[in-house]
């Protein structure tokens, strides 16, 4: 595997920006001429993967993905526009019986810019400073102006959570995020173990790169599924949205009642949910308290396995971390788990309300998650369904995700333990909905070349 | 031996459907409409006769042809195939099928050849035993326990669960009463039917994605 062309793929795709502030701008087209001269003119501003030299790094930066009804909108050709997966021309809304995004996360509770079926694309705004940010929105806007290619129908923003003025990873519920993205081959990035697939003797490698992109060879040898013709698909992915709202009073008040009444104490118990003390470290590797040691050692943050905490006692078997990424929890070396990893983007969103001041789950603050990876219907939605809806890949029967599922007020985790007074076993139950989806979509985030095509209308599938 | 997984028994069986070129509509449409009707759940003909894990039955027309460079084979006959992952030995499954289902089992093969009907039992075995192939190659996810046996196992995980959520921080003495109580509970409550709905799940599943 040689590396891959950087130029041409989005930057968004290859690494995180780890830039404190996004804005994301939802575009409808209403003539395909003049959207595609709005492509055209975009073509020049789109972030690549290219590398910025040190200290180099750009004061913001944009990124593009359609909806497939935005497609239809710039007129591809109908033997292309019927040749993308079925989830995908399907859209998320269809897809919510699938996914259980039922009850309080129905498509009917979501916010009415993911009801009314009118985005067509997302343009990803990331930027360093409020200046910056601004400035890049306005270029944007005069793009729009000149062109009218396209009208804004929404837009949100989201922005690292500032703690003693330094923006932090932290999310609203306390925790430390972001850990641990898969490894790619070819995709050159600060890469420690742990983040790629396991090997038979235990070392970790990088995924396959069609498990990114399309184009290439997936963990099982073959080419993604992906839109004809090869050139408009290749070096592109496939990125989910979904506004995540947090209900943190609910979170906090839960681990108030139940923390108080386990005998590990209120954070130990917050810890089992995550399978992370909120510093980030592993429970895994330090189950009895946060090891900052650990946390900020890239050589053991993310490395670790379940293989010898089979029964829970350490990491339980239906905490969060572990269900979204079980590495070695199935056996056979992780490789019931290779074809079924994704890539994750995002940032809170709302204002951060501090542990121990007055909070209303009303407050609008979450989390804007997107995932990125080849094929939406083996890699999301298998995880969102079997791992975070269900337990039975974790021997967990009917429970859920705790932290992530769609409890409705009857979820149940159990937290397993030993004989250590501090570390008893524990159920936790009446679960109610942390977490709740607000609305969202699935977009295809073309490669620079394809986005050239779409622009110039020389999409041919045949 | 090959037909075995543990304690459970991997049955296949195939039967050629009746080919009768005066019979509408044909054999095979009749088989095929006859299962689709066919109950699941409580219901199944499965559920209501012992020991079946999990069972398939499915017409099957022809080999497919896939295009060059395969070469196009056929088969002799249009078969009904009938796999089961099974308790005990195929014997007494069989007779278990034949006292509990015969009428399914007469509407369904009397569509294929040589079938004598479910009485007399004992041919009947041998008409199934004559059909049955060798399963050679299957996994049963299972854990090696019978029916009943992971049928009681998981209304005991959720009881205990339940209780333990319910009584936990009691005090030692009272927990003990009570836990002895919850036990003579459980052990009176029948176990769960086979095929029956414990817990509904919202989730719609299926498709590639299970």
């Amino acid at each position: 595997m040689s590396k891959l062309n950087a130029t041409d793929i989005q930057g968004f795709v290859l690494r995180g920006y780890n830039l404190p502030l996004a804005r994301y701008i939802f575009l409808h087209f209403k003539d395909p001429e003049r959207a595609r001269k709005l492509i055209r003119r975009l073509l020049h501003v789109i972030t690549t993967g290219q590398r910025w030299d040190q200290g180099n790094k750009p004061p913001s930066t944009v990124n593009i993905a359609f909806t497939h009804a935005g497609l239809v909108g710039l007129d591809l050709p109908i033997a292309t526009i019927l040749t993308f997966p079925v989830e995908f021309q399907q859209g998320m809304k269809a897809r919510a019986g699938i996914l259980g995004d039922t009850g309080a996360s129905g498509p009917e509770h979501w916010d009415p810019i993911w009801r009314d079926d009118r985005v067509h694309a997302w343009l990803g705004v990331n930027a360093q400073t409020p200046a910056a940010l601004e400035a890049a929105c306005a270029d944007l806007q005069k793009l729009l102006d000149e062109t009218e290619g396209a009208v804004i129908v929404g837009s949100q923003d989201a922005a690292a959570i500032v703690l003693d003025g330094q923006p932090t990873t932290k999310e609203h519920f306390g925790f430390t995020d972001g850990f641990g993205n898969p490894d790619y081959l070819g995709v050159e990035r600060k890469t420690q173990p742990g983040q790629g697939k396991l090997t038979p003797d235990g070392k970790w490698v990088p995924l396959a790169t069609g498990e990114l992109l399309l184009g290439y060879a997936d963990e099982a040898g073959e080419l993604p599924v992906a839109p004809v013709p090869h050139l408009l698909a290749s070096n592109g992915t496939f990125m989910v949205y979904r506004k995540l709202h947090q209900n943190v009073a609910t979170f906090r008040q839960y681990l108030n009642e139940w923390g108080s009444a386990y005998p590990g104490g209120r954070e130990k118990l917050a810890s089992k949910f995550i399978g992370r003390w909120r510093d980030g470290t592993p429970v895994e590797l330090s189950p009895d308290q946060p090891a900052p040691f650990i946390t900020q050692d890239p050589s053991r943050s993310t490395n670790f396995t379940y293989g010898n905490d089979l029964d829970g006692t350490r990491c339980p078997l239906g905490a969060h971390v572990r269900r979204v990424h079980p590495r070695d929890a199935f056996g056979f070396n992780g490789r019931l788990v290779n074809r079924r990893r994704i890539t994750r983007r995002g940032l809170p969103y709302g204002a951060y309300a501090p542990e121990g001041e007055p909070v209303l789950d009303s407050e609008d603050r979450g989390t804007i998650f997107m995932a990125l990876n080849a094929n939406i219907s083996r890699q999301f939605e298998f995880v969102q369904q079997q791992w975070i809806n269900y337990g039975n890949d974790a021997h967990l029967g009917n429970e859920r995700d705790p932290l992530m599922g769609n409890h409705g007020g009857k979820g149940k985790f159990v937290v397993q333990g030993d004989t250590t007074p501090t570390n008893p076993p524990f159920i936790c139950s009446h679960l109610p909905n942390f977490v709740e989806l607000r609305g969202g979509e699935y977009f295809f985030l073309p490669s620079i070349t394809a986005l050239g095509m779409i622009a110039l209308g020389v999409v041919d599938p045949r | 031996m090959a037909n075995l997984n543990g304690a459970v028994y991997g049955l296949t069986i195939l039967s050629p459907i009746i080919d009768d070129k005066t019979a509408v509509p044909s054999h095979d449409l009749q088989i095929r409409e006859y299962l689709a009707s066919l109950p699941t759940g409580e219901d199944s003909p499965f559920a209501i006769a012992p020991g079946t894990h999990l069972a398939r039955l499915v017409v099957m027309d022809d080999v497919i042809y896939v295009g060059m460079p395969a070469c196009e084979e056929h088969l002799k006959s249009k078969y009904l195939v009938f796999e089961s992952n099974l308790d005990g030995s195929l014997e007494s499954y069989l007779v278990g099928l034949a006292q509990s289902v015969p009428q399914h089992l007469d509407a369904i093969w009397s569509h294929c050849v040589g079938y004598p009907g479910s009485t007399p039992i004992p041919a009947f075995i041998q008409y199934m035993k004559a059909c049955q192939l060798e399963t050679t190659f299957f996994f049963a996810a299972v854990n090696d326990k019978s029916v009943t046996q992971t049928l009681r196992a998981l209304q005991t995980q959720r009881a205990v669960a339940d209780f333990i959520a319910d009584h936990q921080g009691m005090k030692p003495e009272q927990l003990q009463i009570e836990f002895a109580r919850f036990v003579e509970l459980l052990k009176s409550e029948p176990a769960p039917r086979p095929g029956a709905t414990t817990i509904a799940r919202t989730m719609t599943t299926g498709g590639h994605n299970e």
